[in-house]
């Protein structure tokens, strides 16, 4: 039975975006902006009804044996929905729903409702916000379903419009600034993807040949990734490893690292954080950035895992220094959304860690760094947010004894910093823990990398630098909830309002999330990933 | 009809003969007419526009009816030449000039003095007639002849607003420019000429045929293809003879910059692709002893990415948006140079295939984006002068509150002028670089250096994109004319329609990317019986 659920999900924001178009006044246009959003979010929740949670079925790496005879078929991806768009290059509107996709689709609805929420005072131009607002999830949902590569370049450029006007209208003082530069890192990264999806394509022709109803060649996203069509690959471009195969690795790497993003092309995320509105900032941190590391595990790892065994030394170090650098920029900030803006690139180092490592546990625990992250990072900026609206600044120095002045805020918000700093119990902490520990499992004997030929004390010893950025990130997180929360109160504080029914009612889902993924990591989160996880091994060989 | 043919027999040739340019004979008719208009009319300017009009889509229909596939051939001894490529520019060329037509009445027709529209007209309907020529010879002496009938009238056309003192300017440089040019050219067409004794590049006996064969003279035929790539260069405004661009597009009324912008760029595009393609395929894709054509691809591809570099670059300080787009048009006319220079040396099966785009379709395809992209933005530009009379780029502060419509549309063509989706300007781009890196090789170099062209672009144009949403000023709104309106909201659904319908659009451009090579021989065709 065909299930169009997929892509109702992914247009059903357009469709709400137009309709924001359609109706007057600020209130109308709000709720219908927020019921859309809902609604989108309750559609995401049904695909837990259809998801295949054992073998899974539909469409996989197909696996064939020595004889060309197909053992293993089994599911990766999903509820896949396929229909012809360009013929002649044989592109695909092709979607799916896998173990990687499916916790970032749940965690971008859910983020979506509640940035949806937090919208809700924004004066200026509501139509034209909520309206770009819900494009830009339509966008996101394009990027994180699309199994065929050029559809996945089209929505990965559409979510960046919307990004730049939301940046760029309703920012700070320096938006036009943050907003190009936000747009110009992006667009040099995804010029790379865009010669590697050529690339790729026109290899991909001496292998898929052309039928009657397509083309020669194949943007799918997992034929493309499947061993056979790897095994084919290999002698047309002289070696998966070779120089080809690097070069595109490096360009693939390059367009999500920026999005990531990770050191050195991590200087546009504190500037558009900063400039951007609170609600605009949560969905940033919490989804965009993802859509750099979902890229690095639905393309750039699976596409060429050849080339990435042998890089893997610049991925980890890049991860490792992100890590480190982005803890210790977060150190010497004095302004508090600045300050949340580096975690958010010390955390992403993680993400990028455990891809390098290509263990299980490191692979995992990347995955589930995205989503804490997704939770944690969301949480924070809106507590920044919060405390910005009341005192109009955001300068750590001119802050202190809010534990006082607002209890109920300082709960949440503490729960929020120890969420991000990796308190056990809580959702950062799985994260952090199991890339670390997949990145001293890849040092063990038997590991892809060792039999790549890398050598266990370097392994080891990048972990353990890593291992600092826990205790970096455990420092600025707690010296800045000594800034802001205790010491004496303030006298120009004395009059800030506790947070409000609407701001606890964005604050409480994200905080029962935050203690639901520490406390039960593989219930909320493992059992999606596992079988894609396994997956990925099969074809990293 | 008897009659007809009994009394121009002596004189018109038969029928057959003029079918396969119909397109061209029903420009020279409303030529005539838009001249004998202004006898019936007082109103003649907006009257001259409405036949040029009717006129155009006469020439349309007929070139869409009339000329079939069972036509394509060389005619008149091989002066002219139909096929499927010039028949898709005539109809491409048509539909520009129509768009431009319906941009002057909602533009500028307001300021036009009363009884200028005769000439102004048959200035352009000139102009098109030796634009749409010049897509469809492969003789020296034709090649010349068009691009004057090209270019003379464009002088008289840049400086056409008698009152501007910098359209006058414009209108003197474009000519001395032009002028010079066209003289290296003449002087390169008279050495060819020299050399092998023939006017037709085509055929066994022709040019290129002998060039391929030939045993010497290098060095004069070097001279000779400078002048040549000097002309036709100079239409194209490839760097070094871009001067004239950004100065005649600020002089001259908008609908003219955007005529020229388009037409007199894509016509020498199609002209040099057609010798290109005659000349490389009489050398089979490779080098003769005594002509490289691996020269000629880096010469050409060098100035492609030179000239989209400058153009890049040069955008960046402009405030000017009719100087920005001009230098924008110089870039992209280096885009379409980059795969202009893939035709000319060719190891790879992909023209044999014809499965995969071939460069001709590539070009074929991307001048149909570019023409509604820079309709829409000068048309929109347009309208945005008639409101507020400036042309500054700071002065669309606030364009995104006071016209939503124009701001989107102005939007949708910058995007697609980047090369983004969801618009055209996208799978123009894309389809360059796909065929860039089918090649691979040296062409690696001119991918890279449209890439970072890409990103130096998406500069400028975003700050237009700026001034629109971003940036405010406390006019107050207004409502644009409404067939401009209308233009700019076709063409930016045309730019979403092409790249939803990617598929259909692909396969058209790719149908009519063939080239005729030699005369084809019939038995019992119009032009044998027409000779005696």
């Amino acid at each position: 039975m065909p299930n169009h659920l997929l892509s109702i999900l992914i247009f059903l924001p357009t469709v709400g975006a137009l309709l924001t178009l359609m109706v007057k006044g600020r209130e109308n246009i709000r709720w219908v902006a927020l019921g859309t959003t809902i609604l989108t979010f309750l559609v995401s929740l049904l695909l837990f009804a259809s998801f295949k949670w054992g073998s899974g079925g539909g469409y996989g790496y197909a696996m064939y044996d020595a004889t060309g005879k197909m053992i293993d078929n089994s599911g990766v991806v999903q509820m896949v929905e396929s229909a012809q768009w360009i013929p002649a290059f044989n592109i695909q509107y092709k979607v799916g729903l896998d173990g990687l996709s499916f916790p970032l689709i749940i965690l971008s609805t859910f983020i979506c409702v509640l940035a949806c929420i937090a919208s809700w005072n924004i004066e200026k131009m509501p139509k034209g916000y909520f309206a770009l607002f819900l494009f830009l999830e339509t966008g996101i949902l394009g990027v994180f379903l699309s199994l065929d590569f050029f559809l996945f370049y089209v929505f990965f450029e559409i979510s960046l419009l919307p990004m730049y006007f939301l940046i760029g209208i309703w920012g700070g003082p320096r938006k036009e600034y943050a907003a190009i530069k936000f747009f110009l890192y992006t667009l040099v990264g995804s010029i790379g993807l865009l010669i590697v999806l050529i690339g790729t394509y026109l290899y991909s022709r001496q292998i898929v040949p052309a039928t009657a109803d397509h083309g020669a060649g194949t943007f799918d996203l997992v034929r493309l990734a499947s061993p056979a069509f790897q095994k084919a690959l290999g002698p047309i471009i002289g070696g998966l490893g070779g120089t080809i195969g690097k070069t595109f690795f490096v360009l693939l790497m390059a367009g999500f690292l920026i999005k990531v993003p990770a050191v050195p092309v991590h200087t546009w995320l504190p500037d558009a954080h900063v400039e951007a509105p609170t609600p605009i900032s949560m969905i940033l941190a919490a989804i965009l950035l993802k859509m750099g590391g979902y890229g690095i595990f639905r393309i750039a790892y699976p596409l060429f895992p050849e080339a990435a065994k042998q890089m893997w030394l610049l991925i980890a170090v890049i991860g490792v220094v992100s890590v480190i650098y982005g803890a210790m920029c977060a150190m010497a900030q004095t302004d508090f959304k600045k300050l949340v803006a580096y975690s958010s690139v010390s955390h992403m180092g993680f993400v990028t860690l455990g891809a390098a490592m290509m263990t299980d546990a490191g692979v995992n625990g990347a995955l589930f760094m995205m989503i804490a992250h997704g939770v944690t990072s969301a949480m924070m900026f809106f507590v920044v947010g919060i405390v910005y609206e009341r005192a109009h600044h955001r300068e750590l120095g001119r802050m202190g004894g809010l534990a006082t002045t607002m209890p109920m805020y300082t709960a949440f918000s503490t729960v929020a910093c120890f969420a991000n700093l990796g308190l056990p119990g809580l959702c950062g902490f799985v994260g952090e823990v199991m890339v670390l520990l997949g990145s001293f499992q890849a040092a063990r004997p038997g590991s892809i990398l060792l039999n790549a030929g890398a050598n266990p004390n370097t392994i080891r010893t990048l972990a353990i630098i890593a291992c600092f950025g826990v205790i970096l990130t455990a420092g600025y997180m707690l010296w800045t909830m000594q800034r802001v929360f205790f010491g004496p109160e303030r006298a120009e504080q004395k009059n800030f309002p506790e947070v409000d029914n609407r701001e606890i009612l964005v604050l409480t889902p994200l905080t029962i999330m935050a203690v639901l993924l520490g406390v039960l990591p593989t219930v909320f989160f493992f059992v999606f990933t596992n079988q894609t996880v396994a997956g990925f091994f099969k074809i990293f060989g | 009809m008897t009659l007809l043919s009994a009394i121009g027999a002596p004189f018109i040739p038969h029928w057959p003969q003029l079918k396969p340019f119909v397109a061209d004979l029903w420009i020279i008719v409303t030529i005539v007419a838009v001249l004998i208009t202004p006898f019936f009319t007082r109103k003649s300017n907006i009257a001259c526009a409405l036949v040029a009009l009717a006129g155009l889509t006469g020439a349309l229909l007929c070139l869409l009816v009339v000329v079939r596939p069972e036509i394509y051939n060389f005619h008149y001894n091989g002066l002219l030449v139909i096929d499927q490529f010039a028949v898709f520019w005539k109809a491409l060329l048509l539909v520009f000039v129509m768009g431009i037509i319906l941009m002057w009445l909602s533009t500028s027709a307001w300021t036009m003095h009363e009884g200028d529209g005769p000439e102004f007209f048959t200035l352009l309907l000139g102009a098109t007639l030796g634009m749409s020529l010049m897509a469809s010879t492969s003789n020296l002496l034709m090649i010349f002849i068009s691009v004057e009938l090209a270019s003379l009238p464009s002088y008289v056309m840049a400086g056409f607003r008698k009152t501007h003192r910098i359209g006058a300017e414009a209108s003197l440089k474009y000519v001395l420019f032009g002028a010079a040019t066209s003289a290296i050219m003449v002087y390169g067409l008279s050495i060819l000429y020299g050399l092998y004794g023939t006017l037709d590049v085509h055929g066994p006996a022709g040019l290129a045929a002998k060039m391929a064969t030939s045993t010497g003279g290098g060095a004069l035929l070097a001279v000779s293809i400078f002048g040549l790539i000097v002309g036709i260069g100079f239409k194209i405004s490839a760097v070094p003879f871009h001067f004239w661009c950004p100065d005649v597009f600020e002089g001259a009324s908008i609908e003219v910059s955007a005529f020229l912008s388009v037409a007199s760029k894509g016509a020498a595009l199609a002209l040099l692709l057609r010798q290109l393609m005659l000349i490389s395929s009489a050398f089979n894709f490779q080098n003769a002893p005594h002509v490289s054509l691996s020269a000629i691809a880096a010469v050409i591809g060098v100035i492609g990415a030179v000239t989209a570099t400058v153009g890049n670059t040069a955008a960046f300080v402009q405030t000017n948006i009719k100087r920005l787009l001009a230098y924008s048009s110089i870039a992209h006319a280096g885009y379409m140079l980059c795969a202009l220079s893939l035709l000319v040396s060719h190891d790879h099966p992909i023209l044999a295939a014809n499965e995969i785009n071939s460069p001709a379709q590539t070009i074929l395809l991307y001048l149909a984006v570019y023409m509604f992209m820079n309709l829409g933005a000068f048309t929109v530009a347009g309208l945005v002068y008639r409101q507020t009379g400036s042309e500054l780029i700071a002065d669309y502060a606030g364009l995104g509150r006071r016209s939503p419509l124009l701001a989107a549309c102005m939007f949708s063509f910058m995007i697609s002028l980047i090369g983004l989706p969801p618009f055209a300007g996208f799978v123009a781009k894309l389809n360059l670089l796909l065929v860039l890196i089918n090649n691979g090789g040296w062409w690696w170099a001119l991918v890279i250096v449209i890439g970072v062209n890409t990103i130096l672009s998406a500069f400028y144009y975003f700050r237009v994109i700026k001034a629109m949403y971003l940036a405010d000023n406390n006019e107050p709104g207004f409502v644009p004319n409404p067939l401009g309106s209308a233009i700019a909201l076709c063409s930016a659904i045309m730019l979403v329609a092409m790249i939803v319908g990617y598929n259909p659009f692909t396969k058209l451009t790719r149908n009519f990317s063939t080239i005729q090579f030699e005369v084809r021989q019939e038995p019992n065709s119009g032009l044998a019986s027409a000779n005696p």
